[in-house]
């Protein structure tokens, strides 16, 4: 008896036709709450919650409010000044810390990975075996030992940006994995016949290496200006309660705590506004970048 | 434009594994020298130490007049093409070969204030080199988009813009097909006719090796197999590896033994009926004791030096059956795979499979019993233990029968008075003459027969009494009368050896010290007490002031850490210990008169010294070595330091 066959190309359309169908589903999802934060910065209607999802009242008010430092009063309903609450100083502040972190974080990262990948020293695996595990362990277990070494030195509150960028590049060495991963995969011979063409070693890594890992430069700058960028702990703990050296994480989390969610208050609006105006430089980074960050993920974890 | 100089190079890893053992070799200006072997044989780590990538672990490296050891790469001088090119991805052809140019040093003068070469001198270089490789069209592109082909050309160029005293070569044809390898090959060697520069190339590829090198070396398992020219490979393989490795197809090994009966031999195959009766000419270098019939040994014979041809077959020497098991048709010429065991099976390599080259058209099939006309000239036979050649170029002794009859030697019709220093009973037994004993200018008359040129030593082959004797380089003046050097000769009797020749070499144990002491030193007029280290070597237990070139090479090859702890062996000549005030005690017990030298036999320890007695030397002395001879040695690797 002849046997049925199913057209491959007829398969290969059902097959493709459910994952997109997943896909689509997925993205939906992900998608909701980022155009719900939009739609809701753009509401005109005060009240912290409504029923319906797209608003009746159009405005960009909550973002002229945001960067005016006003909000309306929660009891009264009328604009008032938020006082010390001022988000263009979190956010010039969280964005000074951000690139302090990223040009110090990047250039840690990449001359360690370098070094682990070229280099053969004693102890050097006993080392990445180290600084994987010690990575393992979560940042804030030794918060309370690190503010206290801030505030011997004098590193916090008035002077919570260094302290901060202290704390945020100290363990940046660490993230040297897939770094490595992705030097390895570029040919030591490389390496050999500059070093026979008469470079040094700072320039095979200047001259040859970099230019070649353009992916993983910009891997570690976007991982590296993230971290600091939406980091609340650290930046709680160090401010010490005092609003003017808070980071944005810490502004808006207060923002929406503390002033009182009534059906006057537009701080659920603003709090949305501002969140749209954070996620501005990563999701430019990101469209600018991503091309590149694909390649730089993929790269490097080849070879791990 | 250099030579260089390989001396007692070693390279140990971390882990203890020897990866290369002892290579010496002393390379001329302009010469091609290619290392080939198979993979892991050490042959690129050879290279590689030579470029300066890879660390010497002891021995010395020059290249000109130079030591360069601990020398960065890119002051050594030299240029490494790499087996995958290893251009720069983000670079121009241009900026490829540029790039050494401009990162390179040159003596500030007027033409170059800031000591690098123009942008003009670059290009015209470039240029040239691009001109050379024919690459002038590719120069704005980038690597990817050219073939690889191509890309080994730009990194060719890349290593002769610089002019370099030596180009390296780590198998820059492997990632290449077949044909484009052929052409790159011819073209190499015409680069190299061109530059006139020395050129070392590793390759695992034999024809590679055969066609373009003026020498080859064969390494295996971190050993020197054999360093030779190409021709020499082919006809005198040193040992059944080389012998396998070079040529294709395989030479042919079969098993089996020799036995001499009169004035021929008989040749017994394993594992088969053949046996054949040859002349005893053809077993002249042989050692007698492979032809007692018993002593297993492998027969190897080139593809090419069976014939089936009918004519031949008539009149040669000796002929072989075989039963035709399958043939290659290659156009120009057949190969007949066959065995010489009946019952046997020509597909697999076995030590009775027979693979015979022919011209002509082969109207064998399978199955079919034949007989192959064996050339005897080209006859290797090797020790199945040791796989070295038994039939060497240069034998290393004569062995003849001979007796020793009231302090006299009698040998081969010739009687010779031995030395007071040789003392043994009357009665027959074997004589071992080393080929380098026998010298011209002695009153022994024998026949020249003829030299022959055996690589850089001259070899002469001398008729005596009916036998045939070697002697390497006698000197002048053979025909007029030959000498034996009698502190070399060595008598057997059955399995014991009556009479020793002396040894040349000995060793004694010691290690490196160090020790701080005050010298008087003057400064600025004043004489002044400055603590100063000095170094010293212990040899059996006695501190001679260590002279510089040994302790700076100790201390390159061990570190400063280990080498006062490691054991160390210096190796001394009965030539390069002086008796004198000073030194290792030492107890003279008897005086070896070989007539025109004398040497004194001492005891230091337990152990058994030789000494040239220039006068009459009795009781105790001391000896001092001469540290421009010695040889010191690592004694748990056994590494020759220096």
């Amino acid at each position: 008896m002849a046997k049925k066959f199913r057209s491959k190309k007829a398969v290969e359309r059902t097959t493709n036709g459910v994952i997109y169908v997943i896909l689509v589903v997925i993205s939906v999802i992900w998608l909701i709450p980022f155009v719900f934060l939009v739609l809701q910065s753009l509401r005109g209607e005060p009240g912290a919650t409504t029923n319906y999802f797209f608003p009746k009242q159009w405005t960009f008010d909550n973002y002229i409010r945001l960067f005016k430092n006003e909000g309306v009063s929660s009891s009264t309903g009328e604009v008032v000044s938020t006082g010390s609450y001022n988000f263009l100083n979190w956010y010039g502040r969280t964005l000074l810390i951000s690139v302090c972190v990223t040009v110090i974080q990047t250039v840690i990262v990449l001359v360690t990975s370098y070094a682990l990948s070229r280099l053969r020293f004693k102890m050097r695996k006993p080392l990445m075996n180290l600084m994987l595990i010690l990575g393992m362990f979560p940042g804030f277990m030794s918060m309370t030992a690190m503010y206290f070494l801030l505030q011997l030195l004098g590193l916090t509150q008035n002077m919570s940006i260094v302290g901060l960028i202290l704390v945020y590049v100290g363990s940046s060495c660490m993230g040297y994995y897939i770094c490595k991963g992705f030097f390895d995969t570029i040919p030591k011979s490389l390496d050999e016949a500059a070093r026979i063409d008469g470079a040094s070693r700072h320039t095979v890594f200047f001259k040859i290496i970099l230019p070649l890992s353009k992916p993983i430069i910009i891997y570690t700058i976007l991982t590296a200006f993230m971290a600091p960028w939406g980091e609340y702990m650290f930046a709680s703990l160090i401010a010490n309660g005092d609003p003017s050296y808070w980071n944005v994480a810490v502004g808006l989390r207060d923002m929406i705590q503390r002033e009182q969610l009534t059906a006057y208050s537009d701080s659920f609006q603003r709090f949305c506004a501002a969140a749209v105006v954070v996620s501005l430089p990563i999701t430019i980074l990101f469209f600018l970048l991503q091309r590149y960050y694909v390649e730089g993920v993929t790269g490097g974890s080849v070879k791990g | 434009m250099a030579n260089l100089s390989l001396k007692h190079i070693y390279k140990v890893y971390p882990n203890g594994v020897k990866a290369v053992n002892d290579f010496n070799m002393e390379i001329a200006d302009k010469e091609f020298i290619v290392f080939v072997g198979p993979s892991g044989c050490g042959k690129s780590t050879t290279l590689r130490m030579i470029a300066g990538l890879e660390d010497i672990t002891a021995g010395e490296l020059s290249i000109g007049d130079l030591v360069v050891n601990d020398m960065e790469p890119k002051d050594r001088d030299i240029a490494m093409v790499f087996q995958n090119y290893a251009l720069y991805p983000h670079m121009t052809v241009y900026e490829n070969i540029a790039f050494g140019l401009r990162l390179r040093r040159i003596p500030r003068d007027e033409a170059h204030p800031n000591g690098k070469f123009t942008k003009e001198e670059i290009n015209s270089r470039v240029l040239e080199a691009a001109e050379i490789l024919g690459i002038t069209e590719y120069l704005g592109r980038k690597p990817k988009e050219m073939s690889g082909g191509q890309r080994q050309r730009v990194s060719l160029g890349r290593a002769i813009v610089r002019e370099p005293k030596v180009m390296l070569l780590d198998e820059p044809l492997s990632n290449l097909d077949a044909k484009l390898r052929t052409q790159m090959r011819a073209e190499i060697s015409k680069l190299h006719a061109k530059l006139n520069t020395t050129f070392i190339y590793v390759t695992h590829d034999q024809i590679e090796a055969m066609t373009m090198g003026t020498r080859i070396v064969v390494m295996k398992n971190g050993f020197v197999q054999q360093i030779d020219t190409p021709k020499n490979l082919y006809n005198y393989p040193g040992n059944k590896f080389v012998a396998g490795f070079i040529g294709t197809p395989q030479m042919n090994f079969f098993e089996g033994t020799l036995k001499k009966e009169g004035n021929s031999v008989r040749i017994r195959f394993d594992h088969s009926e053949a046996e054949i009766t040859v002349p005893y000419s053809y077993f002249y270098k042989t050692r007698p004791d492979y032809l007692d019939g018993e002593k297993k040994v492998v027969i190897g014979l080139r593809a090419e030096n069976f014939s089936i041809d009918p004519e031949t077959l008539k009149t040669a020497d000796a002929r072989i059956p075989f039963k035709v098991s399958h043939k290659e048709e290659l156009g120009n010429e057949t190969l007949v795979y066959g065995d010489i065991n009946m019952e046997g099976d020509g597909y697999v390599e076995s030590t009775t499979r027979i693979i015979i080259k022919c011209r002509e058209d082969v109207d064998l099939v399978s199955g079919d019993v034949a007989e192959a006309a064996l050339d005897l000239d080209r006859i290797h036979l090797f020790d199945k233990e040791t796989e070295v050649s038994i039939l060497p170029r240069v034998p290393e002794y004569n062995y003849l029968d001979c007796e020793v009859e009231g302090g006299k030697l009698n040998f081969l019709g010739q009687t010779v008075e031995l030395p007071p220093a040789i003392a043994c009973e009357d009665g027959a037994g074997e004589l071992l003459i080393p080929s380098d004993a026998i010298y011209a200018g002695g009153p022994i008359k024998a026949k020249v027969v003829g030299t022959e040129k055996a690589g850089e030593l001259e070899l002469c082959n001398l008729e005596l009494g009916g036998r045939r004797l070697f002697a390497v380089a006698p000197g002048e003046g053979v025909e007029a009368g030959v000498g034996i050097d009698m502190k070399k000769i060595a008598i057997r009797r059955g399995e014991q050896e009556i009479v020793h020749p002396m040894p040349l070499k000995m060793r004694f144990e010691g290690k490196m010290t160090k020790r701080k002491e005050t010298e008087e030193v003057e400064v600025k007029g004043k004489k002044k007490n400055k603590k100063v280290i000095k170094f010293y070597l212990s040899i059996e237990g006695v501190e001679f002031p260590a002279p510089a070139f040994i302790t700076s090479k100790l201390i390159a090859a061990l570190t400063a850490k280990r080498v006062f702890e490691t054991a160390l062996s210096f190796e001394c000549t009965p030539y390069g210990l002086v008796p004198g005030e000073t030194g290792i005690p030492a107890t003279v017990e008897r005086i070896l008169d070989y007539g025109a030298e004398k040497f004194a036999v001492c005891r230091v320890g337990e152990q058994e010294v030789y000494v040239k007695a220039e006068e009459e030397l009795s009781g105790e002395i001391f000896l001092t070595p001469d540290f421009n001879t010695i040889g010191v040695i690592q004694t748990d690797m056994d590494i020759r330091i220096v």
